[in-house]
């Protein structure tokens, strides 16, 4: 019996912890703003696309850097595919100027995308 | 002189009840060190936008309550590397201050709108903090200036 268990158990972590790294690989570590009024974020059954903005102003999709035109495409796209509002969360560094966040915020709204939110830290648990 | 068998086997017996048990325990801790969660919790702003004022060439249709009252426009520029608030033209001189002006605001009307426009070079760290700022004093519509044609 006891080899069993030692399998069934070493299975059960392996499994365990490689569905913990594969939800940790969809989230790009950023410093991100700190705010205090963060809501903590609802899993919506609706259709949620991610923009990830780094500090060098790259606009990253999942794991591709695309432009603001390529961006509006893909929004396009899946608006019209998810044929409801969608919801588009993002993701930027603390340090990167409005000049590389505006041109998302425009994109979503020709786009008719109204549900935008930002990922925030909170101010007490923000890493320095 | 031989150690009688019996006090042998048990003292095997013991050790190798203990094995797997201890095998389990390692597993566990190293389960559970790993997955205790190094990342820090996110969490969210719901963010609303409007078309930034002059760059705009067809406007989105405000809500009608909004068209009530005028909206407070925050713009944030930097100035010597450190940012600087102007509300309603007015500057202010932390964001303490742009805090305390807007808690004022939203103790008479809290339906107010408050604009933030912030100038490009601004990052955005400085941006969301106006933003906090404004739905921490109560103010229930903010929305954000973007310019409708990227630069």
């Amino acid at each position: 019996m006891t080899p069993m268990i030692d399998i069934v158990f070493l299975l059960i972590i392996f499994f365990l912890v490689s569905s913990h790294l594969a939800k940790q690989e969809s989230l790009l570590p950023l410093p991100l703003p700190s705010a205090d009024s963060g809501d903590t974020p609802q899993n919506s059954l609706g259709t949620r696309i991610t923009v990830n903005v780094t500090a060098g102003g790259e606009l990253r999709l999942g794991s591709n850097v695309v432009g603001v035109d390529e961006l509006e495409r893909r929004l396009k796209h899946e608006t019209t595919r998810a044929g409801q509002d969608i919801e588009v969360r993002l993701r930027t560094d603390r340090s990167v100027s409005y000049r590389h966040v505006s041109p998302v915020l425009a994109a979503c709204a020709r786009t008719g995308i109204w549900n935008i939110t930002f990922s925030v830290f909170r101010s007490t648990e923000a890493p320095r | 002189m031989r150690i009688p068998s019996h006090f042998s086997n048990r003292s095997d017996g013991h050790d190798s009840k203990m094995t797997p048990m201890i095998d389990v325990v390692f597993l566990l801790l190293v389960f559970f060190v790993w997955t205790a969660s190094f990342q820090e919790i996110e969490y969210v702003l719901p963010a609303e936008l409007t078309p930034s004022a002059g760059t705009t060439s067809e406007p989105v249709n405000p809500a009608p309550e909004q068209q009530d009252f005028d909206p407070v426009v925050i713009i944030v520029q930097m100035r010597n590397g450190q940012p600087s608030w102007l509300v309603n033209d007015a500057p202010a001189s932390s964001i303490e201050r742009v805090r305390q002006t807007l808690a004022t605001v939203a103790q008479l009307q809290q339906e107010i709108p408050v604009i933030v426009d912030p100038h490009e070079d601004v990052p955005l760290g400085h941006v969301i903090d106006v933003y906090d700022a404004a739905r921490l004093v109560g103010c229930s519509k903010v929305q954000f200036a973007a310019p409708e044609k990227p630069s």
